[in-house]
């Protein structure tokens, strides 16, 4: 297989923005072609736009073709869009990524874009069940919610994980953002804050959950020849891995603070870029919710399972830490777009690697990792080096 | 030119249109139902036309006991969809060992504690459009 890396990337301001659908993408453009100078549109053979719900809340299909009409791409390696739910954007990073390896394309662009607080708050809602089973799961009202609640009640049980604990990721990842001008929130927040916003579905309060958010980010990828002549700095992608547990909640294992896919998924990415957990200085991980972070420490081997309150209690996954998580501020801080979540993880870690994060920079970055899931039941991970693989 | 807003949140259950058809029409009779693989033996849940052990198509209907008791469950307050009031039960029954997902209605929500029994309580919600009664299973404390 070729050896793939990033070559740009851009991102968008997210939040409640007044801007349609096409807006947004032209911004995700615009800031992904002007961090690679040497590239234009016509130079660009392949486009994969992750995308969940463009036709509930722009009454939209034919994304790939829109988006590269409105960016002037002339696809002809490549044009496609992927549908994932909340990981729609980097199981689109993964299809760009196998054309290059492969030898299918040289030069793909990755674009996430979601508008989604149309038309009214409610109706974004009602909007958001159509990720879960609509006859199983979403005729009786479910969203995201309650499952990750679920979790969070499950571990606070078996390890003792407290609402404290839970509180301090809304907290770190609320502070993070204030210093991302793309986030959707820039205020930060405090432990009171947090502990005091009100309850969502017991114990996620609102500042412990991500908010409907309206965002797009792109992300350029290359073949090993290409991605040396654009850069002296590509960053490349080391290890990748995907894997489902189930769809359905009363599918996946009982035990819900348990979440083997991520753990299967990671074991295989870090194996693929021959590294271990200790090796990573900056990941984004898929805060959705409190606890999916807390989890996530957990099942990507960053600490022992049932240890992760202590973890982020001690600071070991802010500044200073083991292991930064989230510096751009998380789905919590900077809203969760769905198709372009993933995306905006992948520019953060390009931005990172490449000591270009301003005030966000972690110290000497060498390896980063991103995890984008949908639902509990279903995880994708990257591992991105500034060395070549 | 008016605004136009619609979506239909709820399935299709007429056999007519849903091959689960069978499961909706016991369920209005207040009877819980599920698969049977007509190939293998195996019974599912929730209902399924496609066995992924053997996979046949053929199955046979079974009744469940309509009793179980509450295995997970969480309130929540706000933040529903369009259509849907808090504070919501969102429960996991457990039923002759499947766990079930579903809401638990006419229950203090202050009150639903683990391991307790509900029975099977099926809601009624909009008729589909062509006016048929639909149907979801809801359990309610015992």
């Amino acid at each position: 297989m070729r050896k793939v890396a990033l070559v740009g990337a851009g991102v968008g301001k997210f939040g409640v923005r007044k801007a349609t659908y096409r807006d947004l993408i032209w911004e995700a453009g615009k800031a992904c072609f002007d961090s690679v100078p040497a590239l234009k549109p016509r130079d660009i053979e392949g486009l994969v736009v992750g995308s969940v719900m463009p036709e509930r809340t722009a009454f939209q299909s034919h994304i790939s073709s829109l988006a590269a009409e409105a960016l002037g791409i002339r696809p002809s390696a490549l044009s496609a869009r992927t549908e994932h739910m909340c990981a729609s954007g980097t199981v689109g990073l993964r299809y760009a990524y196998a054309f290059i390896a492969a030898g299918l394309a040289d030069l793909v662009m990755v674009l996430g874009v979601e508008k989604l607080t149309q038309p009214t708050a409610e109706e974004a809602i009602l909007n958001m069940g159509a990720g879960v089973d609509r006859e199983w799961e979403a005729a009786f009202g479910l969203t995201a919610p309650p499952c990750f609640a679920l979790a969070a009640q499950r571990h606070m049980a078996r390890y003792g994980t407290t609402e404290e604990q839970l509180a301090l990721v809304g907290v770190k990842n609320h502070t993070h953002a204030a210093k991302n001008p793309n986030a959707h929130f820039n205020k930060g927040a405090t432990l009171d804050q947090v502990l005091c916003s009100r309850m969502i579905s017991s114990p996620l309060r609102l500042f412990m959950c991500s908010p409907i958010t309206d965002g797009a980010a792109a992300v350029i990828v290359a073949g090993e020849e290409r991605a040396r002549a654009l850069t002296d700095t590509p960053v490349w992608i080391r290890g990748t891995g995907q894997a489902l547990d189930g769809f359905q909640l009363t599918s996946l294992p009982e035990d819900y603070a348990h979440w083997p896919a991520l753990e299967r998924t990671a074991q295989r990415a870090y194996r693929m870029a021959g590294i271990t957990p200790r090796d990573v200085d900056v990941a984004e991980v898929h805060d959705c919710f409190a606890i999916a972070e807390l989890i996530a420490y957990e099942e990507l081997g960053f600490c022992p399972k049932g240890e992760a309150g202590a973890f982020v209690a001690a600071g070991r996954s802010d500044y200073g830490g083991d292991v930064v998580v989230n510096p751009r501020g998380g789905l919590i801080g900077c809203g969760h777009p769905l198709g372009a979540t993933g995306v905006a993880q992948a520019a953060e870690i390009f931005v990172q690697l490449r000591d270009e994060a301003g005030a966000r920079q972690v110290p000497g970055a060498s390896i980063g990792l991103t995890h984008n899931n949908s639902g509990m039941g279903e995880h994708v991970v990257m591992i991105y080096g500034r060395e070549a693989p | 030119m008016s605004y136009f807003r619609a979506i239909d949140p709820f399935p299709l259950e007429s056999p007519d249109w849903n091959k689960l058809g069978e499961f909706y029409a016991r369920l209005g009779q207040g009877r819980l139902s599920t698969t049977r693989c007509a190939g293998c033996g195996r019974t599912a849940w929730p209902p399924r036309a496609f066995c992924p052990e053997c996979c046949s198509d053929r199955f046979d209907w079974v009744d469940l006991p309509s009793e179980g008791t509450v295995h997970a469950f969480t309130v929540q307050e706000t933040g529903l969809p369009a259509g849907f009031d808090g504070p919501r039960i969102f429960a996991i029954v457990k039923v002759h060992g499947h766990r079930v997902f579903s809401i638990i209605v006419e229950g203090d929500p202050g009150r639903i504690t683990l391991g307790q029994r509900v029975s099977l309580k099926p809601l009624r919600i909009a008729d589909d459009p062509k006016g048929n009664p639909r149907w979801l299973p809801a359990f309610t404390p015992v």
